[in-house]
């Protein structure tokens, strides 16, 4: 009985939240066809399909640069999990020389302020001639969601721990063979968050690309910031609604993807 | 433990030498750099041949979508059919391009990839003071002397400092006062009515907190208002003595407060902010650094037609737009031929016409059909015909006592 | 296994932790004065003392202290039962998820519209009360945003920040459940206990990581402070911002002084969170022990 009602309780909070989150998403949806939404009206006054009009039309470059900046997060979000499930199975497996420096340079950047690191990074780039490119934008969106694919990972093997791995080993499997097929299915749900979480970080980056990417590397945000700092709420909004509605896709499409790979690993399991 | 604190400090202590050292090595490369110059004193046929199937960029704020477009749909096309310059344009803040250039700088890259900037004010100065810009470019430019005023003092100066041919004129701007006439009757014409016109709509004015730029504006404008333009013009930059001789308008600001919007307490960090509060009528008055802007909101539907441009009888501060080029542009020529194509009569009365700038060409120097096309521009709904706004426009102070003033704002003014 | 594989698999994050290193320093350096690009070639201390004598950085520092620490803790509490909402629930994947990451990306500066739109003295909940007859003008209704006791940002790092929570630490939470908390639970425990005695304790490590990180991040960012903030006292990164958009460019060694001042709370902040939590950590071995 009693775990019934908590059970129901946290459903309550559960949906609360939600309410929370989607009611603002909708007065984007308002503003994005509104043009004037004056005092005390509950609904826009003026509506119009300027801001469809601008996003669309092709000097606006939206969606060119929107199709560019997926390619980009998408690149760097699956190289964090890939790097960071490395780190994080040499931290929480094994020891070795420099572990502490390691975990301490895996949550670095985030105590960092950015403009600290973005202009000294700067300098260091052009040097090395990654400025203006893509390859740099890159690597520094990497430095970036690296803390937060790293601690997914961590965790997540911690809790996995080491020692099915060991016991498909010493049944005889290759290393390679047994993280194949034993843990990989298990870090599947961790590699899906920390894909999504870096993806977000690498999206969003905005000051960091602007400076290393210079006009070379555009990407969504690069496009979107300045219409929301000048307040134009109309165009603000749309920008803001593709900004969200195609990084949900994005989820959609990885979690099809994980789902799909860990269904074929069951498979080949059997 | 200990062993590994101490190999901590001595990688990061050789990081440090290495950076140390490559600064060191810096300075060198720069010193290479200077020696290999474009030369713009030539004859400007020359020019367009170098010019010719180059791309040149060009970077500025990109949160005007209606610039942008014009720059995309009428400029780019202009100097694609007629000179094959592919043109592309890259929004950015004026702050960050000046972070880029200086990196590039200090890491002595010779060819960034800055062309064109579209800057001015303080920005220039401090960016040609360090010596991040190339020049001087601007008497070279056929359409230099054909269409523009040389005797212009904004063709000269900007923000009170000289330009010395390192930056074309590329649009005016000129700060105006906007409210809504089916609201409030009357248009402030001076500080005092504006005192008034607070009172009477108690909470419904304020403006926005510098450093934004049209709030900015605004106090200067009222600073001139009540203690007059010219003194500035020649002003030491000197806090105290800045602070000595803004003082009336400083205990003017202060009694403004009390009618302000949350008496004066806080204020919104953007104009755009304010724009939007007058837009749902939270203010009854608003203001704009483009002193069309009122048409292309009403054509919008963001202003009720019943919106309208105001001055003081005074004038208001105006100020000029320019491009520069990059010190470390890799395609200088490119670069001229651009502005000299965008100061022309042609693409300047385009401006006018697509994004309702005040153009940069003198309307003298214009020939009757170019006058022709000129006048045949709508101006648009609410807004002030272009010689009351020019006849009322008060020069820009000198750019190093803005932030002075900006500083003592801050101290002086907000909450007291 | 093979002594050589930890080394292997930490080839790639040296690389790129030898750059932030690079880049962090050359940062620094540039905070102390050393700009040769603006003719500032001297390494000096000049611009942290100036700064730090100015009685306006205290006002600042406070501020953005109790923004900070305020929102943090509000939303590792609330987010904490997020999680576990979200566990209990079953909603681990599909659509609930979704709308928990709708949260996460939507752009600081879009929060700031929502929230102006929602909660100024012009927004939606301010035209209900007027419509239900609440308040009879704008001014009447409570100055949420713009103003002194910080409200506004507040809410709008927790709107972020509770989802954020959540999703970092599901994963973990999700597994230690699945594979201790119901076995506590097949074993006679009660759901409340089995949480607060095997799932939460175990989920801790990804608790704590998610508090630390929005603890320095709404520490060290400007947009919402910047957007709906009162204009006095300002946050610490709007100091910082503002010095940066500073015109004259020789200016931006107090940018970058700022910006390291910033990095130092930051880093003590950090350091006293590892210190509090390495308490803990041994306390909970030693509670284990015996």
């Amino acid at each position: 009985m009693k775990s019934i009602n908590s059970h129901s309780l946290l459903k309550f909070l559960l949906y609360i939240t939600l309410f929370i989150i989607l009611v603002p998403v909708l007065i984007l949806i308002l503003w994005t066809f509104a043009s004037r939404w004056p005092w005390p009206k509950l609904l826009p006054e003026v509506y119009s399909f300027r801001s469809i009009k601008e996003v669309l039309s092709p000097h606006a470059n939206a969606f060119s640069t929107l199709f560019s900046s997926i390619f980009l997060s998408l690149t760097v979000a699956v190289l964090s999990a890939i790097v960071g499930t490395m780190t994080a199975r040499a931290l929480v497996l094994y020891d070795f020389v420099g572990k502490r420096v390691i975990d301490l340079l895996s949550i670095a950047p985030i105590l960092v302020p950015g403009t600290v690191f973005a202009m000294g990074i700067h300098i260091v780039f052009i040097k090395m001639s990654l400025s203006d490119t893509l390859l740099g934008v890159i690597i520094v969106h990497l430095i970036y969601t690296l803390p937060y694919s790293i601690n997914i990972m961590k965790d997540l093997t911690d809790s996995i721990g080491k020692e099915m791995e060991l016991q498909a080993y010493v049944l005889g499997a290759s290393p390679l063979k047994s993280f194949r097929f034993i843990t990989l299915p298990l870090l599947i749900p961790g590699l899906m968050s920390s894909i999504s979480m870096a993806y977000i970080i690498s999206f969003s980056q905005y000051f960091i690309t602007l400076l290393i990417g210079g006009g070379n590397v555009k990407t969504f945000s690069v496009l979107m910031v300045p219409f929301i700092a000048k307040g134009d709420r109309t165009l603000s909004s749309a920008y803001g609604l593709i900004f969200i509605v195609s990084t949900l896709l994005i989820f959609v499409l990885i979690d099809r993807v994980f789902k799909g790979l860990s269904f074929k690993t069951r498979k080949e399991e059997i | 433990m200990n062993k590994r604190i101490i190999t901590l400090f001595l990688t990061t202590f050789i990081v440090l030498i290495l950076i140390v050292g490559c600064s060191n090595k810096d300075r060198e490369m720069d010193a290479n750099a200077s020696s290999e110059a474009f030369n713009a004193n030539r004859d400007f046929k020359e020019i367009l041949k170098e010019a010719k199937g180059e791309t040149v960029s060009f970077y500025g704020w990109g949160g005007d979508e209606d610039r942008n477009k014009w720059l995309n749909k009428t400029v780019a096309p202009i100097l694609k059919k007629e000179y094959d310059i592919t043109l592309d344009v890259v929004g950015m803040d004026i702050d960050d391009i000046l972070a880029k250039l200086s990196g590039e700088k200090q890491a002595g890259l010779k060819k960034g990839s800055i062309d064109m900037i579209w800057i001015n004010g303080e920005n220039f100065y401090s960016a040609k003071e360090n010596d991040l810009l190339f020049g001087p470019f601007l008497e070279q430019l056929p359409n230099f002397e054909k269409y523009i005023d040389n005797e212009d003092e904004e063709v000269n100066s900007d923000f009170g400092f000289s330009i010395d041919g390192y930056e074309a004129p590329y649009s005016k701007a000129q700060l105006v006062f906007i409210n809504d006439s089916s609201v409030t009757k009357e248009t402030p014409k001076n500080a005092k009515e504006l005192m008034k016109y607070c009172k009477e709509n108690k909470g419904k004015v304020t403006y926005a907190a510098p450093p934004d730029f049209t709030g900015s504006a605004f106090i200067r404008t009222l600073i001139y208002d009540i203690v007059g333009h010219e003194q500035f013009l020649d002003m030491k930059a000197d806090k105290k003595i800045v602070k000595e001789k803004i003082e009336p308008a400083l205990e003017y600001l202060r009694e403004l407060n009390k009618y302000l919007w949350n008496e004066g307490k806080t204020f919104p960090a953007t104009s755009g902010e304010v724009k939007n509060m007058f837009g749902d009528g939270e203010l009854v008055m608003t203001m704009s650094y483009s002193p069309y802007s009122v048409a292309t909101e009403i054509e919008k539907g963001v202003y009720k037609d019943t919106v309208r441009t105001f001055l003081f009888d005074k004038g208001t501060v105006g100020n000029t737009n320019y491009i520069a080029i990059a010190k470390n542009s890799s395609n200088k020529a490119a670069a001229i031929v651009a502005i000299n194509e965008i100061i022309s009569a042609k693409v300047q009365t385009t401006q006018f016409e697509e994004l309702k700038e005040l153009a940069v060409v003198s309307y003298d120097k214009l020939n009757d059909e170019e006058k022709k096309r000129f006048d045949s521009i709508k101006i648009g709904q609410g807004v002030l015909p272009q010689d009351e706004l020019l006849s009322k426009r008060l020069p820009e102070m000198p750019a190093n006592i803005v932030p002075i003033i900006e500083e003592i704002w801050i101290e002086e003014v907000v909450g007291k | 296994m093979n002594k050589k594989t930890p080394y292997i698999l930490i080839i790639p994050i040296v690389l790129l932790g030898v750059l932030f290193i690079f880049g962090v320093v050359n940062g620094i350096v540039q905070s102390l004065g050393y700009i040769p690009a603006f003719g500032l070639k001297s390494i000096t201390l000049d611009y942290y003392i100036s700064i730090l004598k100015n009685p306006i950085f205290l006002d600042s520092l406070k501020l953005s202290l109790q923004i900070s620490i305020v929102s943090s803790i509000l939303a590792i509490i609330l987010g904490t039962i997020l999680t576990a909402a979200l566990v209990y629930t079953n909603h681990t994947e599909g659509r609930v998820i979704q709308v928990i990451k709708l949260a996460i990306l939507v752009p600081y500066t879009i929060v700031a519209l929502f929230l102006i739109s929602i909660l100024s003295q012009n927004g939606l909940m301010a035209r209900a009360f007027y419509k239900l007859g609440w308040i009879s003008s704008q001014g009447e209704f409570p100055l949420l945003l713009y103003s002194k006791n910080n409200f506004g940002i507040i809410l709008g790092y927790v709107w972020k920040e509770v989802p954020f929570v959540a999703y970092f630490s599901l994963s973990l939470m999700n597994s230690v459940n699945k594979t201790l908390g119901e076995a506590s639970e097949n074993l006679g425990a009660s759901k409340l206990k089995s949480f607060f005695y095997i799932t939460l304790p175990l989920s801790m490590p990804a608790i704590r990581k998610a508090f630390l990180i929005i603890l320095t991040f709404s520490f060290g960012a400007y947009d919402l402070p910047f957007l709906i903030g009162a204009t006095l006292p300002k946050a610490l990164p709007v100091q910082a911002h503002i010095q940066y958009i500073h015109p004259d460019l020789r200016h931006r060694p107090y940018a970058m002084a700022l910006n390291g001042l910033i990095l130092l709370i930051t880093w003590i902040m950090a350091f006293v969170y590892y210190l509090v939590t390495k308490k803990k950590r041994i306390k909970g071995e030693i509670n284990e022990k015996y």
